[in-house]
């Protein structure tokens, strides 16, 4: 037989082969492990809570690792953890935290107050990623195992809230400050519901039941989390039953998803936002245009948008109009702006510019400065990775150019829009902002400490605007132990916040996810109504789903046991502890590879030496 | 071949792979110079934590020592750490390395097989139904993006008719073992595989028809029919042989394709490969990681380039000569 007989014949057979077995082995799975299966587009950037950061990481160490305190679903409330109960001191400054009793990680090691107290000075003392913020002016003491004693060295308004992840001491202990970082963290031991079991980069992780959870047994063994490059695939997926949750759809995934049976849809706010800024100028840097720090000019163009339209033409109606910046997830942060809202009026917005001088003195159809020195055209930056912001940038600039003001659209991507911030090398642009559930941290981007004085170690105060009144009500806010007076204070700063305009927030960003009913219910928006089901705040969702058809559980007093009630629980499903198998290498691949190097370097062979052998004849 | 032929081509390829290990360094500073502070913007961070973050992915100092320092760790085989994960390079590349090379390495093996094939008999009987059927088929496949003919399949096969799964490389959460894990990865490799392969076929039929075609009208054809050897053995002995040559550098480039090769169709099969990890690495942009992924890409062409030369010089002396 010849070699090219044998290589068409190798190549029909591996044809064959592979799609013969194909229908063979589709849907083998084992039945007697309940599986929760999530469809999303984001990997983890690292399970290490030193060193991940994205939502995705999130929500894995959400399901991992509870805290001392939890936020309840409905409102964010602050509600048990670890702690079942907590002391406030008269200053406001200390905070005595009573554990529950009889808690124990995954692994059977006892969660005791030292683990709690490890965590706090150690992530304070190594200024940890994800947890410094919250812990740099605290001390923790424990004095005996189910009390935790925390004193802050400044009046913080954010306590009794203690939401930083508490760690296995038994674990972390073993990674000094320099090998920290490096850890893989697959550790797998949770004093959560679920516990990090696998992960394969690309293609999602696996989180397997912690049979020591203080709160409600769902009867879901393991949480798959499944990666997609291509939506599509996505919403092809939850419609054949393979997922049971998708999260990052896209608006028309979302629509079409819309209605299907079995399937709800949720545009989940959680108060991300998209704005329209300026350069404020506040730095004294860069080139930004001189007609933008009349407030005149900034109150034209706020009028001269219609929020509407981009709600509707440009996010598909999904979300909602923006009003003032959004500090928190929870929406009543957000006061009630009245008539200061910026409604949409371009007769106002000309007059005020014919007010204020700014008309066109040279006939040339653009509006210059009353000094004549130069017209009103100002740059405006799009988002390089972003359609709707293409879209965004071209409705706005067509309103300008109603009320006589030009645009010179440029394309940038983030990082070089953050460096043009950074020196202040702008006059308009349009990006987000995704706020944490405490105001303050947003609050402060917009302090005069947040301006960019030196490039090369930017702030985050992208409207290059300062405003001392706004400073000082910050600074308030920040020791008010008072929440109705904290509250107060926030919505004054957000209201002159409004009134002197850095910011134009066009719309309220949704989360868009959709879920299947027919297997799983107990679907928990956070906040109640408006937020998503899943990757939000503190993700309530996994301890309130339950089976369809299966027996309500025991509520123990776990966080979120707040769907249903009485009953008992069934014996849960023994988890099928899955043998360690490969991992992961593709064998079949493999072989099929090497037969097909082996016939085709058999073929080169071949031609060579009958080349050879012919030469010979 | 000699050995100076070979110790030149050698030589020239380290000279380009360290030519490009240079320019990958510049190449993504261009566009940003410090991705930290657009990655953890909004983070409830401290902005000396994030000056922290600089010092540790060596994004402090001037330009000329972060190359510095870029260069001597990558001549001693250390890519440096990811950004994004904090993981080491080498080891975010080896975990997303073997899925590429089997998806692409398969795809690739189907098209060169089944095109050279179709290449084979199309030219050898030039003009006929097969060739004509072939060719259109061939200039069809080649010319449809493979973005868009995986969509295709993946509607048609995936979601209407469920034959396949809607994407990744094994089912998610599956606890099978041994065969059966086995033949649910060849299961979701179908769909891309074939989708690679329609999408090369077309190339190998091409460049095999034409170098046949040249050939068909030889002497030494002429010569082998008058010594009274039969069409098939004309063809299989003196005409393919020859025709080959092409196809065998076309084969070896395409090889050096293998890695970088597949971004689109990993993409929409949610394949977890090199090339999702590459789009992931560019949205940081983490630069270690392209860094990393671009000095793989090019050293893999610059192999396969190798290859060629040496792989020619070895079944056509008269090159080396």
């Amino acid at each position: 037989m010849g070699a090219l007989r044998a290589a068409r014949l190798a190549v029909v057979a591996g044809a064959f082969a592979v799609a013969g077995i194909a229908p063979a082995v589709a849907g083998a799975q084992d039945n007697a492990t309940v599986t929760l299966t999530i469809g999303l587009t984001q990997d983890l950037a690292s399970p290490n809570v030193t060193v991940g950061y994205l939502v995705s990481d999130f929500e894995v160490w959400n399901l991992q690792y509870a805290a001392l305190t939890n936020k309840a679903a409905d409102d964010f409330e602050t509600i048990p953890g670890l702690a079942e109960s907590w002391d406030v001191s008269d200053d406001g400054l200390t905070v005595t935290y009573h554990l529950r009793e009889g808690l124990l990680w995954s692994d059977g090691e006892p969660l005791t107050a030292d683990d709690v107290v490890y965590t706090i000075e150690r992530s304070r003392d190594e200024e940890w990623f994800n947890h410094y913020a919250t812990v740099q002016n605290l001390t923790a003491e424990a004095p005996d195992t189910t009390t935790v004693v925390l004193t802050s060295s400044v009046p913080d308004p954010k306590l009794p809230t203690m939401d930083v992840y508490i760690l296995p001491k038994h674990i972390y202990e073993q990674y000094d400050a320099d090998a920290i970082g490096d850890y893989d963290a697959m550790d797998g031991v949770a004093s959560g519901a679920y516990s990090l079991k696998e992960w394969n980069a690309g293609q999602g992780w696996t989180m397997v039941r912690n049979p020591n959870y203080f709160g409600p047994d769902n009867g879901i063994d393991q949480i798959v989390f499944r990666l997609f490059t291509n939506v599509s695939a996505e919403v092809a997926a939850l419609e054949t039953g393979e997922i049971d949750a998708a999260h990052n759809l896209d608006a028309s995934a979302f629509e079409q998803l819309t209605g299907k049976d079995h399937i709800v849809t949720v545009a989940g706010l959680q108060g991300g936002f998209t704005e329209l800024g300026w350069n404020g100028g506040a730095s004294g840097l860069g080139d930004g245009h001189p007609a933008l720090l009349d407030p005149a000019v900034r109150q034209a163009i706020f009028h001269a948008v219609d929020r509407n339209v981009i709600l509707n033409r440009v996010s598909a109606g999904l979300g909602a109009v923006g009003t003032t910046i959004s500090v928190s997830a929870d929406p009543s942060w957000i006061p009630d702006l009245g008539d200061e809202n910026w409604a949409y009026d371009p007769d106002l917005s000309r007059q005020l510019l014919d007010d204020a001088g700014f008309v066109d003195a040279d006939g040339d159809g653009v509006r210059d400065m009353p000094d004549g020195s130069r017209s009103l055209t100002f740059r405006i930056v799009q988002k390089a990775d972003s359609a709707a912001d293409a879209a965004i940038v071209e409705f706005v600039s067509g309103w300008l150019e109603q009320i006589g003001i030009a645009t010179d659209v440029s394309t940038m991507d983030e990082d070089t829009l953050f460096e043009a911030q950074a020196s202040a090398e702008y006059d308009l642009f349009t990006w987000g902002w995704t706020p944490y559930v405490d105001p303050d941290i947003m609050l402060s981007y917009f302090t005069c400490a947040q301006v960019t004085t030196d490039p090369d170690e930017p702030g985050w105060n992208d409207a290059n605007w300062c405003n001392e009144e706004y400073d000082a009500l910050y600074e308030q806010q920040k020791v008010e132990l008072d929440e109705d007076a904290r509250r107060e204070i926030v919505a004054e700063m957000l209201k002159l916040f409004n009134r002197e305009a850095p910011y134009l927030v066009l719309t309220m960003d949704p989360d868009l996810q959709a879920y299947r009913t027919d297997r799983f219910t107990g679907w928990t928006q956070q906040p109640a109504g408006t937020g998503p089901v899943l990757f939000n705040n503190s993700s309530p969702t996994y301890d309130n789903l339950r089976a369809v058809g299966a027996e309500p559980p025991a509520n123990t007093d776990g966080p979120e046991a707040t769907t249903p009630d009485g009953g008992t629980a069934p014996a849960a499903p023994a988890p099928t502890t899955p043998a360690d198998d490969d991992d992961g290498f593709p064998v079949v691949p493999v072989v099929i590879g090497v037969a097909a190097v082996v016939v085709l370097g058999g073929l080169i062979v071949a031609l060579k030496r009958r080349g050879s052998s012919d030469e010979r004849e | 071949m000699t050995p100076r032929f070979v110790t030149g081509k050698v030589l020239g390829s380290l000279g380009t792979l360290a030519f490009v290990l240079v320019v990958n360094f510049f190449l993504f500073r261009v566009v940003t110079d410090d991705p930290i502070g657009k990655m953890f913007r909004g983070r409830n961070v401290t902005p000396a934590q994030l000056e922290r973050r600089r010092q540790q992915f060596g994004l402090d100092g001037t330009k000329w020592e972060q190359f510095w320092s870029y260069v001597s760790q990558t001549v001693r085989g250390n890519l440096g750490d990811s950004i994004a994960s904090g993981r080491p390079v080498t080891t975010e590349i080896r975990a997303v390395l073997w899925p590429t090379i089997f998806l692409v390495g398969t795809g690739t093996l189907l098209a060169m097989g089944i095109g050279v094939l179709f290449g084979i008999y199309a030219g050898w009987r030039r003009g006929s139904k097969f060739d004509v059927g072939s060719s259109t088929f061939s200039m069809l496949t080649y010319s449809v993006p493979d973005f868009w003919l995986g969509m295709l399949l993946l509607i048609v096969f995936s979601v209407k008719l469920h034959w396949f799964p809607v994407g990744g490389f094994q089912d998610s959460g599956s606890t099978a073992t041994g065969l059966a894990a086995l033949l649910d990865q060849a299961h979701h490799m179908v769909l891309p595989a074939v989708t690679l392969a329609l999408a090369y076929i077309g190339e190998y039929a091409i460049v095999t028809r034409a170098a046949l075609i040249d050939t068909v009208n030889e002497d030494y054809l002429q010569l082998a029919r008058a010594k009274g050897l039969r069409d098939a053995q004309v063809r299989r002995r003196h005409a393919v042989p020859n025709a080959l040559l092409p196809v065998v550098s076309l084969s070896a480039i395409n090889f050096g394709f293998v890695l970088s090769g597949a971004i689109a169709v990993e993409s929409i099969y949610s394949w977890p490969g090199l090339g999702r990890a590459t789009l992931r690495a560019i949205n940081g942009p983490d630069f270690p990681m392209l860094q990393g992924l671009f000095l793989l890409f090019s050293a893999s062409l610059i192999v396969a380039n190798l290859v060629v030369d040496l792989l020619y010089a070895w079944l056509d002396p008269r090159v080396a000569a």
